[in-house]
């Protein structure tokens, strides 16, 4: 036993080994990285499969067709006439255009569903966010199933407006035609609930909300007719009257859940291989050629945009509001100008509706988990889980490394007798901490002949197992996360107006908050020093002495100088920030991919920025890091490369982007409950970078005993002294010289 | 046997016990069929058959109108009082009324029976209630046996006894299996049957006429609502397909209307009906069996308006009600001739519809919440009179799985033109249940004041099943039987009490559902590890290691030692020799 543990405190303290972590964490960001690339390949992913046998895609005939398209037609002029702007003669002979009011159109919708004998009804909501208020109606029909119980339902929804704010003309007459059509089959096992709303966000939300009795009676009004549990919701939107050539499939979720695969497998098989129309999906038709699709490039557009869609969490149509209550849903789109009419359109939601009407068990057997690459492939949550999984272990991993780290000091020794009369000393310690000692010194002296070549034997370097003070930076970590919900309700309570400003006043408060730490640090010595030096002068403390602290009780000794003092409460404070975030990363890979996957991503440089003392380079480097990869200047990066990518026209400015994403996060935050980006952003990215950026600016004005320096020319002294660094290194690559000097 | 209106073959599992002789006092036997149109289409068929026995003749096993096999399961399970429903659908309230019979010969989705039996204790009625329930299932192909202990309640407040009895010593028991099953399954996809609703019927008591004369009644009826249009399709292609142009029926009067644009009004408008249309064959004429003069000789009704024309044919004649009453007309039907009326095609905007019964109230029962552990129940009571309280009896038998809180237990007023203050609840009966046991039994009696809407909320929770506990369509979720809901003081127009009853639909809940694939998975892995481990562990611990030269010699090793040892001997002797050679 002995023997493994002597060689496993060799090992801990082995001196190869305690350089490879650094790499080992850079090589799980990049493994990550890499991962997701490589998934687009054939190799990695899968073919689509139905898993669910009894959905049965494609395995009817279809007869939405004939005369049913004259009914079409009529319908569309009764809805145009509500929906779209219309001319109308005044007693004058003047001409005026105006549109009905959303509750003559409600009226007209119902009528509607009357003249088909469906029973419809009506549900006011008003949602009031940031001083805004956002009010409706939604109108809905029940076909009840002829010998059904109304123990299931399928839900079709058609808002009036689409997600680009297009209006659904024909869209809403597709629903209604099709609800007329539908209520004379006899083979329906589960009702068919048939839902006309003003938009695809509040609308439906609030709709699904009163049908859960899950909502707010002050903003929405209870529904007066319902149905049974819902089994399935296709969401119809058609914007345009020509012909189209191609349906696109909308499937992300709220906080980036998503329906089952087998919906969408359904959605495709029925489309494209039963009724012959091409099925998209992540707006490939703006970005990939049909015959292109399977190319690398356009599958990780593909992918891409999936996991935006995802890591961002927000409303990307009517279906998504319905998958947090565990309702599968999709929105089909016609896009592009072809060959097929309403009435293909109208089959493809005929088949599908016959699909669901089919199942005997809610959808369960396929994914729930899962990443698309094209209409028939995807990847699976097994392939692609372990790159967010390595690149949360590559903080981990780091984080434990600087935790083995802060537990020792390089001490010099002045031979062998010496060494062997303080163990002797501290002849009370504990038998392995002896062993450890002496292992390291082995280890050291091994150490010293390789990189000094082989000088004074007598003069070595040990590293001495000393005290962690956890007190201070286990309060400032805990501190800093509770108080990182301050920022996120300031921004969700904000009002429509003063969202703006009042980003930017929080943003400047929050870079201020590790510079104002860094301070409030420096000037009082005691809350470094003071947590096991009981405040006394720290040259009246004896080296190596076990002590009782106020505190902490400890066997082992405190760092031996004021110096390494303060290089170990950075380096624990790092540890454990880097350890929570590891933790967060992970926890939140299983919940939301994408999210934690960018995240991981954005806060791996503040992996490494830190409390550099002795290496300026480092310290340049490592503020550069933080500079860059914080929330605030990534949001503005992250709003001119959406304006260059050409998403927002020129009349918008920069400043107007980030505007319609702080609105949006805040609606999201309190129509949908999406918490995904807020949270993201401000409970676990702000703390990390806070953390960083407290190490940064510390290594430039602390000085080594962990006070302010005075002087401000030794702030040029670094940079001098980087500057004649950075030119010996330049000299030392042209000339190699054998002896290299090393920095104390 | 083919008395009324013949049905298809697959009804005479119910049918076969209106036995029809030739011999038989005419009071024995009655029959009737109702014919109500409905708005949007439809049309509700009531049928029923009454038949009497003697209870002489019914103890000493002399069945002449009542069914044998019946007679004998109930006599074996000490079955006085028999009520036997089989439901499929849901009365649409809004568009169809009041319900038939006032709910009184309806059940729950599914199969309901309840039931008095004789018997001392409480034990030997249980054991009285499964013989009968296993009897049961066995005549009518239902699935009755499962009709366990775990759904079988005793009512205290929501039955009561309809028949005569002497006997003290009865149990009630009720019993619900909702979902699929029964003769109402068994019937299925048939175009009689292919209706909106649709609900069976038995009902077996004891009456007593003047205290002397006792009877044994046996009452089946089958009522059900038919879309007309929908039974109108022939049988061969029952296929909704889009119609030809020139059969669509349009509103002419729309400025857009073309020849490629119409506006539909045909769901306004009831098609011309007639009785083979809708059941596919012609009335075979009157019964020999029944009463050949007299009120209830006139077994075909039809509750239209008097202003409505009706072209009958020539198998009988029409009467109609008097002024005063509800306007009808009914037909005495002549004993072997065929009859059939042709209804003509009628209109919501032309036609005087016959004016509904308005239901005394409405209940609607859901489930609010989601996710697999908590949910809660919200029944909506809406009492549409203005000026009559209704007092009724919230009758729940839940399965055990589903834990109601009672202290959650709520009523408030939701809406109401209603100024004073209300007691809603009045009583309430509870029966908690014991896991894999029983079930929970809720009877409370709440009263609910004139134009309000009150609603009875609770929480629950649900409870994990055990693995083989799950049905092969777990993830479907569990069927939560319907609520029933008896109405109290209610008279009939002379003044007796009258029993009005409805149900709620069932609910579908959701349980927390295992990855039934999971265990499998687990098998395969554990096997994995198991073997290889056991593999290796056996291997070291079987087998004996010795050193190489212990390992005593067996036969093929010695013969091949001694083949080497020869091939040795005979090699060095050649060496040998050649080494002597060379030397």
């Amino acid at each position: 036993m002995g023997l493994l543990r002597s060689s496993l405190s060799n090992i801990r303290t082995s001196p190869r080994l305690l350089k490879a972590p650094p790499y080992i964490s850079l090589l799980c960001f990049l493994g990550g990285i890499i991962w997701i690339l490589l998934l687009p390949l054939d190799e990695y992913s899968r073919r689509t499969y139905i898993s669910e046998n009894a959905l049965l895609p494609g395995q009817v005939h279809t007869y939405f067709h004939g005369t049913e398209q004259n009914i079409f037609r009529a319908y569309r002029h009764e809805v145009a006439e509500v929906l779209e702007v219309q001319e109308h003669v005044q007693q004058d002979g003047s001409k005026a255009y105006m549109k009905a009011t959303p509750q003559h159109r409600n009226q007209r919708i119902r009528d509607l569903f009357g003249n088909s004998g469906i029973k419809s009804a009506v549900q006011s909501y008003k949602y009031t966010v940031g001083g805004q208020d956002f009010e409706g109606e939604n109108v809905y029909g029940v076909v009840h199933a002829p010998r059904g119980d109304g123990t299931e339902s399928i839900v079709i929804v058609a808002p009036v407006e689409n997600f680009e704010g297009q209006l659904n003309t024909d869209g809403v007459t597709l629903l209604l035609t099709l609800a007329r059509y539908f209520s004379r089959w006899s083979l329906w096992s589960k009702d068919i609930i048939l839902l006309v709303t003003p938009d695809t966000s509040t609308g439906p939300q609030a709709w699904i909300d009163a049908y859960l009795s899950q909502h707010d009676p002050e903003m929405v009004a209870s529904l007066s007719l319902k149905s049974g549990a819902i089994q399935g919701v296709i969401c119809i939107d058609f914007p345009f009257r020509h012909s189209f050539h191609a349906l696109h499939i909308s499937y992300d979720g709220i906080n980036g859940q998503l329906p089952n695969l087998d919906l969408i497998n359904t959605a495709t098989q029925i489309s494209a291989g039963q009724l012959g129309i091409p099925t998209l999906l992540q707006s490939q038709h703006l970005y990939a050629k049909p015959e292109a699709q399977h190319h690398y490039l356009n599958r990780l557009k593909v992918l891409g945009h999936g996991m935006r869609n995802q890591a961002v969490g927000h409303s990307t149509g009517a279906h998504s509001v319905f998958m947090p209550y565990h309702i599968d849903a999709i929105t089909l789109t016609a896009v592009g100008d072809g060959r097929e009419d309403e009435m293909a359109f109208g089959r493809v939601v005929e088949s599908l509706t016959r699909s669901l009407n089919n199942l005997l068990e809610k959808l369960h057997q396929s994914f729930f988990f899962y990443l698309l690459l094209q209409n028939n492939r995807f990847v699976s949550i097994g392939t692609y889980l372990p790159s967010a999984m390595a690149v949360g272990a590559g903080f981990s991993v780091m984080a434990i490394y600087l935790w083995i780290k802060s537990g020792y000091e390089q001490r010099e020794e002045k031979d062998q007798q010496h060494t062997k009369a303080t163990e002797h000393d501290n002849g009370q310690r504990d038998r392995t901490e002896a062993a450890l000692a002496d292992a390291s010194i082995t280890n050291e002296q091994l150490f010293n002949t390789e990189s000094a070549g082989g000088i004074d034997l007598a003069r070595r370097k040990v590293w001495k197992p000393i005290d962690r003070p956890l007190v201070l930076p286990l309060t400032l970590i805990a501190g800093l996360y509770l108080t990182s919900l301050i920022p996120l309700a300031i921004l969700v309570t904000a009002q429509k107006g003063a969202l703006l400003t009042r980003t930017g006043s929080l943003c400047s408060v929050l870079i201020m908050v590790p510079i104002g730490l860094t301070f409030v640090l420096s000037n009082n010595p005691k809350l470094l020093h003071g947590t096991y030096f009981d405040g006394a002068p720290l040259e009246k403390q004896g080296n190596g002495a076990p002590r009782e602290t106020g505190l902490v009780h400890s066997d082992l000794s405190p760092p031996s100088d004021s110096k390494t003092r303060v290089l170990q409460f950075h380096t624990i404070l790092k540890s454990l920030s880097l350890l929570v975030l590891g933790l967060e990363l992970t926890v939140l890979a299983t919940l939301n991919f994408s999210l934690s996957m960018f995240l991981g991503v954005l806060c791996t440089p503040l992996c490494f920025a830190g409390f550099y003392k002795d290496s300026s380079s480092r310290a340049v480097a490592s503020l550069v890091a933080v500079v860059l990869f914080n929330p605030f200047v990534v949001a503005n990066a992250a709003t001119l490369a959406a304006k260059l990518a050409g998403y927002y026209d020129g009349s918008v400015g920069l400043t107007d982007v980030l505007r319609i994403w702080l609105e949006a996060v805040s609606f999201g935050w309190r129509v949908h409950g999406a918490y995904g980006v807020p949270v993201g952003v401000f409970c676990v990215w702000l703390p990390a970078w806070t953390v960083a950026t407290l190490g940064t600016v510390s290594s430039f004005v602390m000085d080594e005993e962990g006070k302010v320096e005075k002087r401000v020319e030794k702030v040029k002294g670094i940079a001098k002294d980087n500057l004649t660094q950075v030119k010996q290194a330049a000299q030392r690559r042209s000339s190699p010289s054998p002896a290299r000097k090393r920095k104390k | 046997m083919k008395c009324l209106v013949s049905l298809p073959e697959a009804l005479w599992v119910l049918l076969t016990f209106v036995s029809c002789l030739s011999i038989v006092a005419a009071t024995d036997y009655f029959e009737r069929l109702d014919l109500t149109p409905l708005p949007l289409g439809s049309l509700l068929a009531s049928f029923e058959f009454r038949s009497n026995e003697s209870l002489e003749a019914y103890a000493s096993q002399d069945f002449r109108y009542f069914p044998r096999s019946l007679g004998q399961v109930l006599q074996h399970a000490g079955t006085k009082e028999l009520h036997l429903r089989f439901t499929t659908g849901r009365w649409d309230t809004e568009t169809w009324g009041a319900r038939p019979w006032d709910g009184t010969k309806e059940g729950a989705t599914g199969v309901e029976l309840w039931a008095w039996i004789e018997s001392d204790t409480e034990q030997e009625a249980m054991r009285k209630w499964l013989t009968l329930n296993q009897g049961l299932s066995g005549l009518f192909c239902a699935s009755m046996n499962f009709i366990d202990e775990t759904r079988t309640t005793k009512p205290s407040l929501s039955f009561q006894r309809t028949g005569d009895h002497r006997n003290a010593s009865l149990h009630l028991l009720h019993g619900v299996l909702p979902g699929k099953a029964g003769v109402a399954s068994l019937l299925d996809g048939h175009k009689v049957f292919d209706a909106s609703w649709q609900s069976m019927s038995v009902d077996v008591r004891p009456r007593c006429v003047s205290g002397q004369n006792c009877l044994v009644e046996i009452d089946q009826t089958i009522d059900m609502v038919l879309n007309i249009a929908r039974a109108k399709r022939p049988r061969e292609d029952p296929i909704p397909r889009p119609v030809q142009p020139y059969e669509l029926i349009c509103d002419e009067t729309k400025p857009y209307h073309s020849q490629d644009t119409c506006y539909p009004i045909d769901a306004l408008e009831t098609p011309a009906w007639s009785l083979k249309d809708v059941f596919g064959r012609p009335a075979a004429g009157a019964c020999p069996l029944a009463e050949e003069g007299g009120p209830e000789a006139k077994s075909l009704c039809l509750n239209i308006p008097h202003s409505q024309g009706v072209w009958i044919g020539a198998g009988g004649f029409e009467v109609r009600s008097p002024p005063g009453e509800a306007e009808k007309r009914c037909y005495q039907m002549i004993a072997g001739e065929p009859f059939d009326f042709d209804m003509p095609k009628t209109s919501v905007r032309t036609h005087k519809q016959i004016e509904l019964e308005e239901e005394l109230i409405t209940a609607e029962r859901t489930m609010t919440g989601h996710g697999a552990a908590k949910g809660g129940m919200r029944t909506v009571f809406t009492n549409p009179s203005a000026t009559e309280p209704v007092n009724l009896v919230l009758f729940e038998s839940l399965p055990w799985f589903l834990r109601p809180f009672m202290h959650t237990l709520k009523a408030q007023i939701v809406e109401s033109e209603f100024p004073f203050e209300w007691e809603i609840i009045k009583d309430l009966y509870y029966r908690p249940a014991v896991d894999r046991r029983r079930g929970t039994q809720i009877e409370v009696v709440l009263s609910i004041p004139p134009a309000s809407v009150v609603m009875v909320t609770y929480d629950f929770d649900k409870a994990i099943l055990r693995y083989t506990e799950y049905p092969p369509d777990a993830n479907r979720g569990f069927i939560v039987a319907p609520a029933v809901v008896r109405i109290l003081d209610k008279a009939d127009a002379s003044g007796n009490a009258k029993a009005i009853y409805l149900r709620t639909t069932s609910l579908l809940l959701a349980l927390p559902t295992p990855d039934f694939s999971m265990p499998y998975n687990v098998i395969i892995l554990t096997s994995t590890v198991m073997a290889l481990a056991f593999g290796s562990i056996f291997n070291i611990l079987i087998r004996r290691f010795v050193a190489f030269d212990e390992v005593p010699e067996n036969k093929i090793g010695k013969l091949v030692k001694s083949a080497r040892l020869r091939v040795a001997t005979l090699k060095e002797k050649i060496t040998g020799t050649k080494a002597d050679k060379t030397e």
